[in-house]
């Protein structure tokens, strides 16, 4: 039935949170660089958060990036999360929860200040109330 | 020592309610007491009740849609009742009771009748679509189902014990805060959800990981018929809404429990906040409705049209933008509560573009017809008549989407009429099509065309009769949820509409009497070849009903319409008669897991709700135990020797091929 | 293994031939571990989501103290720092502990989730510490709307580690009771996305909440 096709059958996919990798010592070097890596984004991101010795206004936006590299790191090295084929509903469904999270987020935070700006006050209505 | 519960949360001095509970508890009380005379307790508590079988739950999800089917309906009896005769006057529903029966009305609809039936139906076919034995995570399913009925139980309950709801089906704050809702009317209410929204959670993780993971050999995304795409489209929405409702309900009760300030008036509160969370949910909500039943009609079409679906790879299309841009429309709810015209326009916009893929699918579904051979059946009318209907719907709801036009018409009886036109035209429509098309295979029996027929006219003229005077009366200037008015141009509108609720009252009886009658009909009905309706999807390859294993070898498919093509094979030769190499089947152990869960949930849902705090421990207690007891467990399958499989599949297939051949011979 | 093939490729009416000639042949159903793994992964997405709202409620109602004090003049990043280093380090156990499992030694595995569970306790102990400071020094949640989203964020997060703490103390039971059965294997699987999601959270509540709060 197959004869005229060449099939190619599909690699399995990878379970999310499982490693291709089996071997105890490169898998343990994967886990201590995450660790590594993280340590130092978070000491990173405690440091520019007290210290004077950068633009102050930039300090937000330094550690919405610390914050998400280090997620990244989390995701590579603790969650196994790859490009590779046998990753990509993993990675699918991830990259469907962040569109979510970013419209939900982004148009709340969006429509509440239209919202913000244009109501009175709580306060001052209550007072009207009265 | 009870909380806040006492006598006097039982309304005594109420007749309507008191009546409704009477009667209420009395036929249950009457089909418990039946079932235990006949004996049918252990075949209940063995067949059907533990079942984790996918086809058992999803009939069971149907049969709980139908009753609270009953129940909401009578809620908009008693509504349109009361609007057709308060002209200047106070009608027989003082308003406080009104309000309660406008709140549940919608809220039983929405969650305890429009997600159930599609919820069932997805749980009943999509297994059987895919060519496979049962939904991922089967005893899963089965807490889903029964944590969704003690959602429906609490509900029901608060007519009896205490009160519902007096503030619409989605609780706008400050009215639903303490402040204003000082009894526990709303903390029904967010109990209920958010017990019967972890059972829509688990629903939809079984379901989009069925149809990502589990499929037959061969059937690849693009094979899967189209009912199972609009259900990974459905269920992925209701995953990535779902726990936005969950967030909303817990922040409410933690305002009305504990004292916080999320949605008060005082200490910082954001009342709007409330509204743009709950409708960011909301809107993706009606989508989750909507998309199972256009799978539907795809189906439906395709089949009594005699024609493969037109358009297949459009329509996947369409159904994954459906999906994608409903996530982008929330702000349409509430265009007049002031996020000005630079918010207002972009939504009201991408309003408008989501018509477009619903109008290439009405295409489609169009153009199956076209040129095919169209067998006029009961589920093929349901299909035509949502066409028509949900279209005018749809049309009213792009004009809704113009912000200017919304501010004339937001909660006004137009805004009503448009939104019941789009869930009854298409989820009511099409829940009833599917009831009708999958029954025989549920049952082996088909539904009695006759009263189908007829369910469906007194159906469609009571729906017309019934809400077009609305659209007239929204034009006016009536507005929703009014209890009584005195404007003279709206009371011929209400008396039509009053008229309109008897014509939809008798079609809805109709469908009662049609299952009656069919029952009774239930041998000259037989469905005894599995394949009752000439159909092209895996589920017809079954007998009716599948043996509990679904298929004795899992098929091999290598093209859309698998089990057209199947047929043409035996038409066109000699049918393949050599038998499948039968295996063992291991299939899930049943479970008391769900039931015993839900029990524990209707406990501390109860408890929470009366502020009864030991007994909230008690019911948590009795819950993670449960959870404790099942994970513990050392034998969740049990096997079907390859012997039995072999056994049932003979009979099976001996009775399939008499009937094609028959059929053949008759060509 | 013969199988009946219920299909044979002869019309095509929707000219996808092309596509399914370059396509791979569908296997079948996926493995157990894949399918469980992947509906838990999923079921972790929607927490991220409900989260999110959480965050956004925070993020609307941050300027919303009402007269009373805000993040600032309450919070303690020393205790934050040690807070972040207990969890993370918590979760690079718990990857020893997959790797324990995985290799089936036992010892190591009940050691690692040991450490694990002390680690985690250990974050939450700080956090009960810092709530219970909070609320006697008037910031409680009900004080503000501001208080009350923080609280609710942060408390959701340390509620779902007490419940990864719960389940953890079931996995290790359950092991010593039964061994590496698959079942067991593949809930472990799941407890590890889980706790790992867990610290990814964190890692958005300590940068946006507690770094860029306090330099509000």
């Amino acid at each position: 039935m197959s004869e005229q096709i060449e099939h190619l059958h599909d690699r399995p996919d990878l379970a999310p949170g499982d490693e291709e990798e089996v071997r105890i010592g490169p898998r343990l070097l994967g886990y201590l660089t995450g660790l590594g890596l993280s340590l130092l984004l978070t000491a990173i991101s405690f440091f520019i958060a007290g210290t004077d010795l950068v633009w102050q206004p930039s300090i937000p936006v330094a550690l919405v990036v610390l914050a998400i590299a280090q997620m990244g790191v989390h995701l590579v090295f603790f969650l196994h999360i790859t490009s590779g084929p046998d990753n990509t509903n993993n990675v699918m469904a991830l990259a469907f929860g962040l569109l979510i999270v970013f419209l939900v987020v982004g148009g709340s935070l969006w429509i509440m200040s239209h919202l913000n700006h244009n109501m009175m006050p709580m306060e001052q209505i209550m007072r009207m109330e009265r | 020592m009870l909380g806040k519960l006492d006598w006097s949360a039982i309304p005594i001095d109420q007749p309507i309610p008191l009546i409704a509970a009477g009667v209420v508890l009395f036929a249950i009380l009457a089909v418990l007491i039946w079932a235990g005379v006949k004996g049918h307790y252990p075949y209940l508590w063995r067949e059907w009740i533990t079942s984790v079988d996918h086809k058992r739950i999803g009939v069971m999800y149907v049969l709980l849609a139908m009753v609270m089917l009953l129940r909401g309906g009578t809620d908009a009896i008693m509504m349109r009742a009361q609007q057709a005769v308060a002209y200047r006057s106070d009608g027989y529903l003082p308003p406080e009771h009104f309000n309660q029966i406008f709140s549940a009305h919608g809220t039983i609809m929405i969650f305890f009748v429009g997600m159930p039936f599609v919820i069932g139906l997805m749980n009943l076919i999509v297994p059987l679509q895919l060519g496979v034995r049962d939904v991922a995570f089967p005893t899963l399913n089965s807490v889903g189902f029964w944590l969704t009925a003690t959602g429906a139980l609490l509900v029901n309950i608060s007519l009896v014990v205490g009160e519902f709801a007096r503030t619409g089906w989605l609780p706008f704050p400050p009215l639903s805060e303490l402040t204003y809702s000082p009894g526990v009317g709303v903390d029904y209410y967010t109990w209920s959800l958010m017990i019967s929204g972890v059972g829509t959670l688990v629903a939809g993780i079984n379901l989009v990981t069925t149809v990502l993971k589990l499929r037959t050999r061969g059937m690849t995304y693009l094979r899967m018929p189209m009912f199972c795409w609009t259900t990974l489209a459905s269920n992925l929405l209701i995953i990535a809404a779902f726990p936005i409702l969950t967030a909303t309900l817990a922040m409410l009760i933690l305002d009305r429990y504990l004292g916080f300030h999320f949605f008060t008036n005082e200490a910082g509160g954001n009342v709007m906040m409330f509204m743009n969370l709950i409708w960011a949910w909301g809107h993706p909500e009606v989508y989750i409705l909507v998309l199972p039943a256009f799978g539907i009609f795809s189906e439906v079409v395709s089949t009594f049209s005699s024609k493969v679906l037109f358009g297949y790879r459009s329509m996947v299309l369409a159904t994954m933008a459906i999906c994608i841009i409903s996530f982008m429309v929330w702000l349409h709810h509430f265009f007049t509560m002031g996020a000005g015209p630079d918010v207002n326009a972009i939504f009201g916009i991408a309003s408008m573009i989501i018509a477009v893929p619903t109008g290439v699918k009405i295409y489609n579904w169009l153009f199956t017809m076209f040129g095919g051979r169209v067998r006029f059946a009961v589920p093929m009318l349901w299909s035509i008549g949502f066409m028509v209907t949900f279209i005018i719907g749809g049309l009213t709801g792009v004009l809704l989407a113009v912000p200017p036009a919304d501010f004339l018409l937001h909660n006004s009886l137009f805004l009503v009429a448009h939104f019941h036109n789009v869930i009854i035209g298409a989820v009511l429509f099409g829940a009833f099509a599917g009831y009708t098309y999958w029954f025989p295979k549920a049952f082996g029996f088909r539904l009695d065309e006759t009263t189908g027929k007829a369910a469906f006219w007194f159906t469609l003229v009571g729906f017309y009769a019934t809400f077009m005077p609305l659209y007239v009366a929204g034009l006016l200037g009536m507005t929703r949820r009014m209890q009584h008015y005195d404007v003279a141009a709206w009371r011929p509108w209400m008396i039509a509409a009053g008229v309109g609720t008897v014509l939809l009252t008798v079609g809805v009886a109709l469908q009662v009497v049609q299952l009656f009658v069919s029952i009774r009909r239930r041998d000259e009905l037989r469905d005894t070849t599995g394949d009752p309706w000439d159909g092209r999807s895996l589920e017809w390859a079954t007998s009716s009903p599948p043996p509990v294993f679904n298929f004795a070898v899992l098929p091999n498919v290598t093209g859309e319409d698998a089990y057209w093509r199947v047929k043409e094979h035996a038409r066109q030769r000699e049918f393949d008669t050599r038998e499948p190499d039968y295996r063992d089947v291991e299939m899930p152990r049943n479970s008391p897991t769900g039931f015993v869960c839900a029990f524990f949930a209707t406990v501390m849902g109860f408890a929470l709700i009366w502020h009864i705090w030991w007994m909230v421990a008690l019911g948590g207690v009795g819950a993670f135990a449960t959870f404790v007891v099942f994970a513990w467990r050392d034998h969740d399958e049990y096997l079907i020797p390859a012997a039995d499989v072999a056994r049932i599949d003979r009979a099976n297939l001996a009775a399939r091929r008499a009937a094609l051949n028959v059929a053949g011979a008759a060509q | 293994m013969t199988e009946t093939t219920y299909a044979y490729a002869q019309g095509d009416p929707h000219r996808l031939r092309g596509i399914q000639e370059a396509a791979v042949v569908h296997e079948g159903p996926a493995p157990k571990r894949i399918v469980t793994a992947y509906g838990f992964w999923i079921f972790l997405l929607s927490d991220i989501v409900m989260f999110a709202c959480f965050f956004a409620s925070y993020a609307v109602l941050l300027r919303q103290t009402a007269g009373g004090p805000s993040g600032a003049q309450l919070f303690d990043l020393r205790s934050t720092a040690a807070e972040t280093a207990f969890l993370l380090l918590s979760s690079f156990a718990c990857g020893l502990a997959s790797i324990a499992a995985d290799v089936r030694s036992a010892r190591w595995f009940q050691a690692a989730m040991a450490l694990t569970c002390v680690l985690g306790l250990g974050f939450l102990f700080l956090e009960a510490r810092e709530f219970a400071d909070l609320v006697g020094r008037g910031a409680g949640p009900t004080r503000s709307a501001f208080l009350s989203a923080f609280f609710t964020l942060v408390g959701c997060h340390g509620l779902h580690v007490s419940a990864g703490i719960l389940w953890l103390l079931t996995m290790m039971a359950q092991v010593f009771a039964k061994g590496f059965r698959a079942d067991i294997l593949r809930r472990m699987l799941c407890f590890a996305l889980f706790w790992h999601a867990l610290d990814i959270i964190w890692v958005a509540i300590f940068s946006v909440v507690y770094l860029i709060g306090s330099g509000t």
